[in-house]
């Protein structure tokens, strides 16, 4: 990440030194709030839309909160998240297809996959520097996702995995029930969501930071910045991959899309909508794009139009994203006013 | 796999001929794409992801002329001029703002022209695809070298590509304009200190590097067919060859493009199922042992 | 970081931001006032390499449903299109059919995804239960295998097994006659591909025992650059060659393999090549490739069938596809069957549909059939014949006999372990 993201990080930094310390217990109240919420929500409301869009949010919301654990806080720029993505709703839809084995089980061993295989990617890949780090995390997608293309016995190639993922009931959980998997969902975005803030707020997380600004700087005071890089790399997959297989499950399916270039891609735009300076940026991210992909091609066809010149907007107009924006301006307001009352 | 086929076509001097002229046909219009994605980076340090559209808008630009006209070499020269212009005004309007700025920031706006461009195609020619069809001067039978079949046309593709790598070559070492875009590329605040007017050399590198790759579109049209988005797998092999030779690197280009073109012809026999993996294998091999690519140091 | 902007400006295209998304979620207690009308939801693809397919299928559609509109509509319900984009991509069109049903409040589906996109579609239709009509997809597992059958969906596609066994006697009767024996392949690297070439060459085999395949060549689907491949069946040097590349693959493919002079030295079966699509476009078509039908307004030689491809070119500028023959029949199917069923409603109208047969412009005979017991259509025209490069472009189709396909039909479904 370049000496702009780092200034514009200071500067959050600096309003928010005072609440900067690890609180895990408050997060997880306000994660046991929030999920609350969420769970209530099925009862306000008949929309399945809604619900629908809770859980696709929980999907791309894990997905690129993770990402921005790599792109916001370490500074490493991955245009190859999405194949962790892929992975784990691979690994999991062919789990249940093929196994048989109870869900819980499918999730962890997906995770265990997902582990292996971040490592001796990441391995390779978190040595390299800036662009080249971009290029050999994108040459890893493509040599994923044509495989899952060529390997047609295992994966069904183009087609996908066909005729529907299995989900066998557990502890009185039953994913075929729409409304479960809305609850699920939810569980496990909150979860997510608070694992990494714990992350991000430990001393591991301030190190990503030393390390995003100056890497040298840190290896000089002793951080072996190539373990902690593989490390975030690896705790980000697993996030990534949490979020595959709640869509695995939302479209009861895997197909190659999954692990294409383009969900990195998507990723990288809900991060920048978002912002990466601070926590929920890429969750407001999500949420934002989102809705403007449901609404946009509701609209018109020319969708690739409206959604460039949005892009735009916020690369060349803003050239930050909504909540940066919105933490600058508050910030500014509040010196503002403070200067009025003195 | 079916090595057989491959040792099969290495011991023939007929099938490796013809192979590897496909293998330099496929290469060297992947150069023309490449070369100018190498450029930009090299001079302007910005991946330009949106460098598809202008082989796209090369080829449409290219079709459009010859139905109006029915001159192929006016073709040729739309394709080329046309799409030098769209690269001036696309750097000076939109990719000066995000200099030095974050590498996302960059690609985003290159994202957002991806997107936007493809909409743009099929709004004026339409969401089907189209055909320019080869001009009748070269539909003409193929030609026998050394056994091998080589059609004509493919013959003045190549002859044309050659021809700008040592036009580039030579103008870059040679000449003044091409000193000043070198010492631009090492040292943009000298240069414009001097008195050069940097913005003048940016926009005109990228103007260079969008009428290459619309070249290549317009002399891909007569055989490849249109349509919106039809720049996008263009893009990702020029991108590949770009990463092996070595961003920045017009030798490494080359060497890139021929590398894949000869991965692609003789991998089609050996590895029909896996060509492209083994495209992705090749990337991933040469960024791990060496990332700066095969020709790294050396700028523009 | 310099600020150059003013916060107003982005505040009140966040609002404006907050307010579209206000209007989605607004969205389901607006569309459940119900009306009159019937809402149709058609997820397809009307952006990207295929454009083409969304746009000629909502044309098929489109042309179809105003004629039922007028005719006082489903069981007189008016019929309103409900037509998204999927882009393409699986999870889109799983995520708009859900909308489609569960927000816009559609009772029916007309699925024209390709591929991996109708098998999503499919998956929302087991788990919604909403009746649903596949009308691109042509891969035969979808309707063939059992483990996929789900009563509220159907199939109005042709089919690439039913392809397959009239091209495989197709060619091994010209095979036998010209005495070509040495065969290559050559057929784009997917599902669709691999299938249909794999049924082809099973037929075409099992009436000209004595063929050998002795090239196969596997480019990716939308290769720009088949200059590898097209050398390579070169150096094999067969007698004939099958493919089944489409659209523009397929005319791609034709260009670069004409400057190699390659259909000038063997025999080529392409069973896309005899759509308007591919017909129209190729500028210097080479005579005599053989073919067989997609759209053509001249097979079947009925007047009906003239009578809709002009109405279709008239309407629309352009001549019908593949796809519009096969969205056109969903809605001709759905018009017969609420009449049969005195009803729009989605659980009546599939019972209605099994076994239903309806005259049309397609059929082989005058009619098509939407079999009952894989609620897949059958009858349709199907034929081959060799191209020429102007109007009437397929001069002579040798039709497919119904008879045949049917029983190597249930032949291979036994094969495949399906019945």
């Amino acid at each position: 990440m370049t000496e702009l993201q780092a200034e514009q990080a200071s500067k959050v930094l600096d309003n928010s030194v005072t609440q900067a310390k690890p609180r895990p217990n408050r997060d997880a109240l306000i994660a046991l709030a929030v999920f609350v919420v969420l769970a209530l929500l099925p009862m306000l409301t008949s929309s399945k839309f809604l619900l629908d869009f809770v859980i696709r949010c929980a999907a791309y919301g894990l997905f690129a909160t993770s990402l921005n654990l790599l792109v916001g806080y370490t500074g490493l720029t991955s245009f190859g998240h999405g194949m962790f993505f892929g992975l784990g709703a691979y690994g999991f839809g062919l789990m249940m297809q093929k196994t048989g084995v109870a869900v819980p089980v499918a999730f962890v061993a997906t995770l265990a996959i997902t582990f292996v295989v971040a490592l001796v990617i990441g391995a390779i890949c978190v040595r390299l520097k800036e662009i080249y780090f971009a290029f050999v995390t994108l040459a890893f997608q493509m040599l994923i996702h044509s495989t899952i293309l060529s390997w047609v016995s295992l994966t069904g190639g183009d087609q996908g995995l066909r005729g529907g993922i299995p989900r066998p009931p557990f502890l009185g959980i039953d994913l075929s029930n729409h409304l479960h998997l809305y609850i699920v969902s939810c569980a496990l975005l909150v979860i997510g969501l608070f694992l990494m803030h714990q992350i991000a707020q430990s001393p591991f997380g301030y190190t990503l930071r030393m390390i995003r600004d100056n890497a040298t700087r840190a290896s000089f005071i002793g951080i072996d910045v190539w373990r902690a890089k593989l490390t975030i790399f690896v705790l980000a997959a697993l996030f990534a991959s949490t979020g595959g297989i709640i869509m695995a499950l939302f479209v009861s399916g895997a197909y190659p899309e999954f692990a294409y270039w383009t969900i990195s891609g998507e990723g990288i735009f809900i991060n920048m909508l978002g912002g990466v300076t601070t926590f929920l940026g890429p969750m407001v991210g999500t949420a934002l794009f989102l809705i403007l992909n449901d609404t946009v091609t509701r609209v018109t066809e020319y969708h690739g139009i409206v959604l460039g010149i949005v892009i735009l907007f916020f690369a060349i107009g803003l050239r930050k994203g909504l909540m940066d924006f919105v933490i600058e301006w508050y910030a500014q307001r509040r010196e503002r006013s403070g200067e009025r009352a003195s | 796999m079916d090595l057989d086929t491959l040792t099969g076509c290495l011991a023939s001097s007929a099938c490796l001929v013809t192979q590897t002229t496909s293998g330099f046909i496929i290469g060297m219009l992947l150069f023309l794409v490449a070369v100018g994605l190498t450029l930009i980076f090299g001079v302007l340090k910005v991946v330009n992801f949106s460098h598809g559209a202008f082989y796209m808008f090369g080829a449409y630009f290219a079709m459009t002329a010859y139905q109006l006209t029915g001159s192929f070499a006016l073709a040729m020269l739309c394709g080329a001029a046309g799409t030098a212009l769209l690269g001036l005004i696309f750097e000076r309007v939109f990719m000066s703002r995000v200099y030095g700025r974050d590498v996302l920031m960059q690609v985003l706006v290159c994202y957002a022209f991806v997107l936007i461009f493809d909409d743009v195609v099929r709004m004026i020619w339409g969401p089907e695809f189209k055909s320019m069809g080869m001009p009748a001067a070269f539909q003409v039978p193929p030609l026998f070298i050394a056994g091998g079949v080589v059609p004509p046309y493919y013959l003045l593709l190549i002859s044309v590509a050659l021809l700008a790598a040592i036009i580039l070559g030579l103008g870059l070492s040679r000449t003044r304009i091409g000193k000043v875009i070198r010492a631009a590329a090492h040292n943009p605040g000298m240069v414009s200190a001097l008195g050069i007017n940097t913005g003048l050399i940016y926009g005109g590198v990228f103007a260079l590097g969008g009428m290459l790759a619309g070249l290549a579109g317009a002399l891909a049209a007569p055989v490849r067919s249109l349509t919106p988005g039809m720049g996008f797998s263009v893009l990702i092999e020029s991108f590949i060859v770009t990463v092996i030779g070595g961003m920045g690197s017009i030798l490494g280009a080359l060497i890139g493009a021929l590398l894949i073109g000869m991965i692609r012809s003789f991998g089609s026999l050996g590895f029909p199922l896996f060509t492209e993996g083994l495209m992705y294998l090749f990337m991933v091999i040469v960024l791990v042992s060496r990332p700066t690519g095969l020709f790294g140091k050396e700028v523009a | 970081m310099t600020r150059t902007r003013k916060p107003g400006i982005s505040r009140r295209s966040t609002l404006a931001l907050m307010g579209a998304g206000a209007v989605t979620f607004a969205a389901p207690w607006v569309a459940r006032a119900q009306a009159k009308t019937i809402k149709v939801g058609m997820p397809t693809i009307l952006s990207g390499r295929v454009a083409q397919l969304g746009t000629s299928s909502r044309n098929g559609v489109m042309l179809e449903v105003e004629k039922v509109n007028a005719a006082g509509g489903l069981a007189g319900r008016q019929i309103e299109m409900v037509i998204r984009d999927s882009k393409g991509q699986p999870q889109e069109a799983a995520r708009v059919a859900r909308e489609l049903v569960n927000t816009d409040g559609c009772e029916l589906l007309i699925d024209a995804e390709a591929s991996s996109g109708a098998f999503a579609v499919h998956e929302v239709a087991r788990d919604l239960g909403v009746l649903c009509i596949h009308t691109n997809s042509e891969t035969s597992a979808l309707t063939a295998d059992p483990k996929q059958h789900i009563p509220n969906a159907f199939r109005t596609a042709r089919q690439g097994v039913h392809d397959s066994i009239v091209g495989g006697s197709y060619a091994a009767a010209i095979s036998k006659a010209k005495g070509l024996k040495k065969w290559a392949t050559c057929a784009p690297d997917y599902a669709y591909g691999r299938d249909t070439t794999g049924e082809f060459t099973l037929y075409l085999k099992r009436f000209a025992p004595d063929v050998e395949i002795i090239s196969e060549s596997w480019p990716k689907l939308f290769q720009p650059d088949y200059t590898e491949v097209v050398t390579k069946i070169l150096q094999a040097k067969p007698q004939a060659l099958y493919s089944c590349l489409w659209g523009g693959d397929l005319t791609s493919y034709i260009d670069q393999a004409n400057i190699y002079a390659l259909f000038t030295q063997m025999e080529v079966f392409a069973v896309n090549m005899a759509d308007y699509t591919a017909l129209t476009v190729v500028k210097n078509l080479p005579k005599g490739i053989h073919s067989g039908n997609r759209y053509i307004k001249t097979y079947p030689a009925t007047a009906e069938n003239a009578a809709w491809g002009d109405a279709y070119k008239a309407k629309y500028n352009e001549y019908p596809t593949n796809w519009s023959w096969e969205n056109a029949t969903a809605i001709m199917l759905l018009a017969e069957a609420s009449k049969k069923a005195n009803s729009a409603d989605g659980k009546k109208l599939a019972e209605a549909l099994r076994g239903l047969k309806i005259k049309s412009p397609f059929g082989a005979d005058g009619t098509v059939t939407m079999r009952a017991e894989d609620q897949t259509l059958i009858g349709y025209a199907i034929g081959w014949g060799t191209t020429i490069p102007q109007e009437p472009y397929v001069p002579e189709v040798k039709p497919g006999d119904w008879k045949t396909i049917l029983e190597l039909e249930a032949e291979w479904k036994k094969s495949k372990g399906y019945t």
